[in-house]
């Protein structure tokens, strides 16, 4: 069991690195110069050349990558070429909102979603569960900003309730205050992560319960809803916790739309702010976040995989 | 009571106590013709009383009331924030300089200027030398007295080469500060230039501490100070007890930008902010008649532009960009896209926005007969005549479809190429054969001139090079003949129309919104929020 969880930490460090190694070659052949976009379209050839020996651009991309990748590990992300801030004080500016809103979206919209898709499960083929296939199969074809339009239209300028921009400081806010402070960002959020999660734990559920065992309770006279919850749901879990990691990454590297529709600064934004201003040192700290958050919350879902499902801990 | 300054407008010809005489008479339920009777008896004339009567009551309405909130949201924002008045580059820059800092002058709606931190401001006859008489008593945020040294220090970094500032090019011309006393400083020029106070009521001039090189916050002389602020996140300011002026009027003014347009926009419907900055032109009728909502547009000089190289083989034909001069159907810009926002352009970039605007040049119109005169001489014929052109503002890319459109009809072929905003500046803009620019006001002709029609200027644009038109322009600095400069300015501008080989079919308004409870809101056509002034008047009605 250790061994595999090791093995597993293994494939992650390997894959954060191959991610670097990408988000490095990337940034560096993007097309256009963070110092010409700072300076305007004042740039000229002697303070490009100054600012290319100041970020050892002079050196061979080989070194480059090996100095910086050795600074990220030190926990050092560099200085942010649009405005020389340390890129840890931009993030630290922005990263709750971020962290906030995925947390509650998490904690409301992931019981819930599960609760209706194991409930369409118990009761597969009823006037219910069409409903239900029937709504998130339209909200996986909605995209965030047409789900965040309609919301607005209907709370904001209908009822009257809410506020189109997430505006204000969440200082000082509990768990309820700053739900009311970010309702909308997590209705249009739980929307999209809703849609998927139904059908991945119904379909989950209802895939155990055509195997041989459940059939054997079945004929043994077991109650529907006790073989579901007993029997089929440990068996389920593997699955239904994987999509549910894949959403949480998701909410934390996949929240543009929705951060920069409700106008609150998270760290979605700054990459696209950072993309505006070729600030690549910027683009590569928050890219190789967003794959570090991607990484261990996979681990995390891999190994509840293993410890609910013996079968896995011993590969044939 | 209103302390009404020496240099108002409005009540310029009146001496103080008459001032308050006539406002008590109003406050006091006057009539009109009770005020007339007054005047007519202290010997005023029928008219001017009149005029007077109503400037009073216009002023006794906007009388400031303390307090309340205002949030103020921008467009782009992001970490190149700053509190470097130096460093600025956004809208959003400009208008926070101006909640937290102050400046040696400041501009007026018609773009002169009045004092500000300088009382008094006086130059030698060829505007060579110019004296600043510092306000006494100015107290900055953390306690310390403005005095000359502040003023020096700040205006010492926009000069030189290894000067960061983004407004170094604004007062290139001064070839040093010289520090008189303590309340008096004077910067000697290198070459005359009579416009030296109204560059210095920019907005990168503001005035900072001496020695001051940490901006993680601002410690200026402005109406507020700073509460809070976060690189791309949001500014905060809380007024200033000493502040030396009037202004400063509400207890909290937030500012931050909403990227996107119609969120910033739904934002605004909703009442969350109480004013934004560049109303999508679609939006305008919507705000109109939405309850409690306004345009707050400013006429400005601010334009865009098609833009042949004349350095180049088929973009260098005279006739060709004399008929693509013709082909601009200027007025449905204006009302199409602009809905009426903005005015015709003469393809010369001083517009009635600007104090050296001259009137006698014909305005050139949509002429599809002249058109094909030009045209069928540059010889093109079909060969395809590409043109490059990206969103960078409302009307950029229409100029050139219609262009297109009006083209077809003469036989010309153009190629309209739209490309991203995204890098348009570094990639496209001055290396395209002909590609579309967007241009903001600046202060003044002069500089819009040399900034981008100089014959070596770096943004010149279609590469123009005439020696005459040079010349002139640095001549006119010297000028301090009114008839003279005002010949020597229709010149300028009736040399770029006839030769400098862009089009330039519209310029357009900032088209700003607000709720009506914003008042205060000032008309300095060079930004937008009035220009960016507004911080020190705003206030809150109920």
């Amino acid at each position: 069991m250790l061994s595999l969880i090791i093995r597993r930490l293994g494939i992650g460090i390997i894959s954060v690195l191959a991610v670097s190694v990408i988000i490095f070659v990337g940034t560096m052949i993007l097309p256009g110069d963070a110092e010409q976009i700072r300076l305007c379209q004042e740039a000229t050839e002697a303070n490009i050349a100054a600012m290319r020996e100041r970020l050892g651009l002079d050196k061979s991309i080989v070194e480059q990558y090996l100095i910086w990748l050795g600074n990220f590990v030190r926990g050092d992300l560099g200085v942010s070429l649009a405005s020389d801030a340390p890129i840890i004080e931009l993030i630290a500016d922005r990263y709750h909102n971020t962290v906030y809103v995925a947390v509650l979206t998490a904690l409301i919209g992931v019981p819930i979603s599960l609760a209706l898709g194991i409930l369409a499960a118990m009761f597969p083929g009823s006037l219910y569960d069409r409903i239900l296939t029937f709504v998130s199969v339209s909200l996986v074809a909605a995209p965030e900003f047409f789900t965040a339009t309609l919301l607005v239209l209907l709370f904001v300028f209908a009822l009257g309730i809410g506020n189109a921009v997430v505006v204000g400081s969440t200082e000082g806010k509990d768990i309820f205050g700053l739900i009311a402070h970010f309702a909308l960002p997590i209705a249009t959020l739980s929307f999209v992560i809703a849609s998927q999660l139904i059908r991945m734990s119904r379909a989950a559920v209802l895939n155990v319960m055509s195997s041989p065992y459940i059939e054997m309770a079945i004929l043994k006279g077991v109650p529907r809803r006790r073989i579901i919850m007993r029997h089929a749901l440990l068996n389920a879990i593997g699955p239904i916790v994987n999509v549910v990691a894949l959403n949480l990454a998701y909410l934390v590297t996949g929240v543009i739309v929705v951060e920069v529709y409700f106008g609150y600064p998270g760290l979605a934004t700054l990459i696209v702010q950072a993309v505006q201003t070729r600030d690549f040192i910027l683009i590569q700290g928050l890219g190789m976040i967003f794959c570090m958050t991607y990484v261990v919350l996979m681990l995390i879902a891999d190994v509840a995989a293993l410890m609910s499902n013996p079968r896995l801990r011993h590969p044939k | 009571m209103t302390d009404f300054k020496k240099n108002d407008p409005r009540f310029g010809s009146l001496s103080h106590s008459e001032d308050e005489r006539l406002f008590e008479m109003i406050k006091r339920g006057a009539s009109r013709r009770d005020v007339l009777k007054y005047f007519m008896a202290s010997g005023a004339t029928l008219a001017a009383s009149g005029a007077l009567f109503s400037s009073a009551t216009d002023a006794i309405a906007a009388t400031p009331k303390s307090g309340g909130k205002l949030i103020m949201a921008a467009d782009q924002h992001g970490p190149n924030d700053t509190l470097d008045p130096a460093l600025y580059t956004s809208a959003a820059d400009y208008f926070r300089g101006r909640m937290f800092y102050g400046s040696l002058t400041r501009l007026t709606p018609s773009l002169g200027y009045e004092p500000e931190l300088a009382e008094e401001i006086i130059s030698n006859a060829d505007a060579t030398e110019w004296t600043f008489k510092i306000r006494q008593g100015v107290e900055f945020h953390n306690g310390k007295t403005l005095t000359a040294d502040d003023v020096i220090y700040s205006m010492n970094r926009h000069l030189g080469a290894d000067s960061v500032s983004k407004a170094a090019s604004l007062v290139s011309m001064i070839d040093r500060w010289e520090k008189v006393n303590d309340y008096e400083v004077k910067a000697i020029l290198s070459s005359p230039n009579a416009d030296l106070p109204i560059a210095l009521g920019t907005f990168h001039f503001k005035i900072i501490q001496d020695g001051v090189t940490d901006f993680s916050t601002a410690i200026g002389t402005g109406p507020y100070k700073v509460k809070e602020f976060a690189a791309g996140v949001r500014a905060v300011g809380v007024p200033f007890e000493n502040y030396w002026g009037e202004g400063g009027y509400l207890d909290e003014l937030e500012h931050y930008g909403i990227g996107d347009p119609t969120s910033r926009l739904n934002a605004f419907l909703a009442g969350d902010v109480d004013a934004m900055v560049n109303l999508p032109p679609k939006a305008i009728e919507q705000v109109q008649s939405a309850d409690g909502k306004e345009i707050w547009a400013l006429k400005s000089g601010a334009y865009v532009n098609i833009t042949p190289r004349l350095d180049m083989e088929q973009s260098g034909n005279m006739h060709l960009w004399k008929a693509m001069q013709y082909l601009q159907d200027r007025q449905r810009l204006v009302k199409g896209v602009m809905k009426g926002q903005g005015s015709l352009g003469n393809d010369h970039p001083i517009n009635a926005a600007y104090f050296d605007h001259c009137p006698d040049i014909p305005q050139r119109e949509l002429d599809p007969d002249k058109a094909k005169f030009h045209w069928d001489k540059s010889g093109i014929g079909s060969t395809p005549v590409p043109v490059v052109a990206a969103e960078v503002a409302p009307g950029a890319v229409e100029q050139c479809l219609f262009m297109q459109r009006e083209g077809q009809k003469i036989g010309a072929n153009f190629d309209v190429k739209k490309v991203t905003t995204d890098g348009y500046w570094g990639a496209v803009w001055l290396k395209e054969p002909i590609c579309v620019a967007a241009w903001n006001m600046r202060p003044t002709a002069n500089l819009m001139m040399t900034l981008a029609f100089e014959g070596s200027a770096a943004w010149n644009e279609t590469r123009w090079n005439n020696e005459n038109f040079n010349q002139l322009l640095v001549d006119v600095r010297g000028e301090t003949d009114p008839d003279a400069r005002k010949q020597k300015y229709c010149d300028l501008q009736a040399m770029i129309q006839e030769e400098n080989g862009m089009s330039l079919p519209m310029h357009r308004n900032y088209v700003d919104a607000a709720a009506s409870h914003v008042k205060g809101r000032t008309e300095v056509p060079l930004n937008n929020f009035g220009g960016a002034e507004a911080p020190v008047t705003l206030w809150r009605d109920s």
